[in-house]
């Protein structure tokens, strides 16, 4: 697939951000770092009204038969105004795990709710401080899960969760309804993440996949939720270039705008190749969905991605000086959701094994 | 035992004494109001041990020993978490300015009492709106009226100023010569009709900074600590007085064996990620950077000592630790996977990675940017060139807003 995007292409980056930028403000989403499980419900109705949720989804189910570039163009423009929920990524994941590992009667039981957006969906592989275990906290017997999944973004509202779980046979990758769950609400800096400890305990589940080819399913499920993510941090560390650069050229310092002091400049133009990089290996990474070197160029997006918004986050603020660190200004916000995408689909340490095994010819 | 070992010795054994009084624990769930009223007694209880103004003059209520002995105390007390932050800047710099130019020595004497025993705090309005970087561009004026003077304007980011009592300020008194030469250096009674403290919530959820507002406030010419005009000579000695601090090689974070924990406890690929080579890395090049600055610290203790004058390579603490700590405790998030998502803000940044990470930014903001010391450093130790200032010489006046 070419990375010179259409012009239909084009018009979804557009369209998106002139609906984004229209509806999310800053001071609604301050009042939800304070408190635990809420999420921006204009975000969600509105990638629900748009056809976000659908876009990636195949249309025999409800989708529109768009793809991953689409996807991600949303998801920069997304970054751009701290999108209020993490439903779009994870309810991507969930259908695409559906999608290709379920039989028709899962597909045709699930896929429209999550390609609606009236179904919200949660991958759970994650166990102790690894996104991918070998060995699963969860265990899968029998048609139904025992086990604690810790902190599953989107966990507190999620309809249904796809797991790797711990089976006889080795991981199972396993859908499950949540209806009858406990959740345990985690208190965290980015608390619209909606984070939840998912208790199991008898839960049934389906398997969609066992042995070495669930762990390939959920390494590609988390791959292409990676690529997702990477667009929405690149469109968080490109938000926050432009507000360094705008703040730069109007605050002033011993008579002159703080931009004319090297150390000021160069630091935004430091952000500004590490946006670039960023959105450059986002796009390609996109264009590569199903492609033999697709981890790869998800992994090379993720790890740019990542340091973009982390080195964006703590420039902006650097450069902002005391009004930088209040709480009304609101950069925390950035800086929090770069640390939040930081960890959700695998920290850099995960992606930089992932890339490095890949490159050594020891990958899956 | 010398002198000096004896007195550490001391000091550690009182500090260990208060812990069960003004410790973490002790200090946990307590409310802004309650860990202050904590602080208070905290700090009487100081200066009843005589370990308050420990290089102050004893007619003033200090103990009359050296900066030496002053560290080592800090160094003590820092390991203990005690409520004594309320107290950091005011006996730290505005204080210590009183005592060193005030007028009026009876007053300077009551006040600093109170202020030792922790009845008192005192504020530091320098920072303005319009910039705290360039403090001499400051626009808060005071006019002459009658036998005193009259301030208008606003100062911000002031620290503690919602409990202080007095505060000392540098204001505009001629706006028509070029603008470090217009300024003059008072203290006011943070009390005084016509000011007004509004909290400032940062982005870690505490509000210990302020917005203080003058308006119409009225005070004596015997408020005046600098000659009318010589107000920046008296700001500048005042951010000089704090040279002589315990400083702390972790950057006010955690310690790295917080880190070395973390690092043993945690698995990455199924093995202890104390194991992995990118963690080693990290360790060691903290290790070596902490390292460094603690003997650069020894050595400046080792040097006033023995009569002589630390380097200025002391001023480098800062600028790499709180930096370092900074990318350190991302890394230590990073490092926990699911459970790093986890954020009390309650937590102390001591011991708290999540709680490090957020309120690093302040650290590299408040008492000197980074790249206000990167060009101290520059242009003071090294000798390079100033960057261009067009304000330089031009009457404030003129200086296009
Ligand atoms: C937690 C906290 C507590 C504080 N407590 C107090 C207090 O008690 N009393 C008080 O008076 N002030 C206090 N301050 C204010 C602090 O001193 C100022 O925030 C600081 O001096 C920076 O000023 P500013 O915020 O106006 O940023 P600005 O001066 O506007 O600076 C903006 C950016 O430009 C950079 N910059 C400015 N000049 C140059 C230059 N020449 N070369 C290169 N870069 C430059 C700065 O480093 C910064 O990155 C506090 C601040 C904080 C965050």
């Amino acid at each position: 697939m070419t990375i010179l995007h259409d012009e239909g292409q084009q018009a979804i980056a557009t369209e998106s951000r002139r609906v984004l930028e229209a509806r999310m403000r800053k001071e609604d989403l301050l009042p939800l770092l304070e408190v635990e499980g809420r999420y921006h419900e204009g975000f969600w109705a509105t990638a629900k009204e748009q056809g976000w949720t659908a876009l990636a989804l195949p249309e025999s189910h409800g989708g529109l038969a768009l793809g991953l570039v689409e996807l991600g163009l949303i998801a920069h423009q997304a970054g751009r105004t701290l999108s209020g929920a993490p439903f779009l990524t994870s309810g991507f994941g969930a259908a695409k795990a559906i999608e290709l590992y379920g039989s028709d009667a899962q597909k045709a039981r699930w896929l429209p709710g999550l390609a609606s957006g009236d179904s919200i969906g949660a991958i759970a592989f994650a166990s102790g401080a690894d996104p991918l275990p070998a060995q699963p906290g969860v265990r899968f017997a029998d048609g139904r899960l025992d086990g604690i999944a810790p902190a599953v973004s989107g966990g507190v509202a999620a309809d249904i969760a796809i797991l790797l779980a711990a089976g006889a046979d080795g991981p199972v990758l396993a859908v499950a309804e949540l209806a009858g769950v406990e959740r345990r609400t985690v208190a965290s800096f980015d608390n619209s993440r909606c984070l939840a400890d998912l208790v199991f305990a008898g839960t049934p589940a389906e398997r969609l996949e066992t042995g070495g080819a669930a762990r390939d399913a959920a390494l590609h499920i988390l791959a292409l939720q990676a690529v997702v993510t990477a667009h929405e941090q690149t469109g968080g560390a490109e938000a926050l270039m432009e507000i360094a650069r705008d703040y730069a050229v109007t605050r002033k310092a011993f008579g002159q705008p703080i931009g004319a002091f090297q150390s000021i400049k160069h630091r935004i133009a430091e952000l500004y190749g590490l946006v670039e990089l960023a959105r450059a290996n986002c796009i390609h990474a996109a264009a590569r969905e199903g492609a033999e070197d697709f981890i790869t160029a998800a992994a090379a997006a993720r790890l740019s991605a990542t340091e973009a918004y982390d080195s964006a986050a703590r420039d902006c603020v650097q450069i902002h000086g005391g009004i930088g660190v209040t709480w009304e200004i609101g950069l925390h916000l950035h800086m929090r959701r770069a640390r939040s995408l930081a960890l959700e689909q695998g920290s850099t340490l995960f992606w930089e094994d992932v890339l490095v095994d890949r490159l050594a010819g020891e990958g899956a | 035992m010398s002198d000096l070992e004896g007195w550490r010795a001391k000091a550690a054994a009182w500090c260990e004494s208060m812990v069960p009084q003004f410790g973490k624990a002790a200090r946990k769930g307590l409310s802004v109001e309650e860990d202050l009223a904590l602080g208070r007694r905290y700090q009487k209880a100081k200066f009843d041990a005589g370990f308050a103004g420990i290089n102050w003059p004893t007619d003033l209520g200090g103990q009359g020993l050296g900066h030496i002995e002053k560290i080592a105390f800090e160094a003590e007390e820092m390991k203990h978490g005690f409520p004594n932050v309320y107290f950091g800047i005011s006996l730290g710099m505005p204080v210590p300015v009183l005592m060193q130019f005030g007028t009026d020595r009876e007053f300077v004497k009551e006040r600093v009492l109170k202020a030792l025993q922790g009845e008192e705090i005192w504020c530091q309005l320098f920072s303005e709106p319009s910039g705290g970087t360039d403090l001499a561009g400051l626009r808060t004026r005071a006019e002459t009226d009658g036998n005193g003077w009259k301030i208008n304007g606003q100062k911000v980011w002031t620290s503690w100023a919602q409990y202080s009592d007095y505060g000392v300020i540098v204001v505009r008194t001629d706006p028509t010569v070029a603008k470090h030469k217009g300024l003059t250096y008072f203290w006011v009674d943070m009390k005084a009709p016509g000011v007004t403290v509004r909290p400032i919530k940062l982005a870690g959820g505490d509000s210990h900074v302020n917005e203080v507002f003058f308006d119409d406030v009225r005070i004596g010419d015997d408020h005046r600590m600098s000659p009318v005009g010589g107000g920046f000579a008296v700001a500048m000695a005042t951010l000089m007085i704090e040279r002589y601090v315990a400083t702390d090689s972790a950057g006010f974070g955690p310690h790295l064996d917080l880190f070395v924990d973390l690092a043993k406890e945690v698995r990455l690929n199924g093995r202890p990620a104390i194991e992995d080579g990118r963690i080693r890395q990290q360790i060691a090049r903290n290790h070596a950077m902490r390292a460094g600055l603690d003997s650069i610290n020894v050595r400046a203790r080792l040097m006033m000592q023995a009569g002589m004058t630390p380097g200025p390579e002391g001023s480098l603490n800062k600028l790499v630790a709180v930096r370092s700590r900074q990318k350190l405790s991302e890394l230590a998030i990073d490092l926990q996977g699911a459970a790093g998502f986890a954020f009390d803000a309650h937590a102390s940044p001591k011991d708290d990675w999540a709680s490090s990470w957020i309120n690093a930014p302040t650290g590299r903001i408040a008492g000197g940017s980074d790249e206000t010391l990167l060009n101290t450093i520059a242009e003071r130790i090294l000798g390079l060139p100033q960057d261009h200032r067009p304000d330089k010489g031009v009457p404030f006046n003129e200086i296009p807003a």
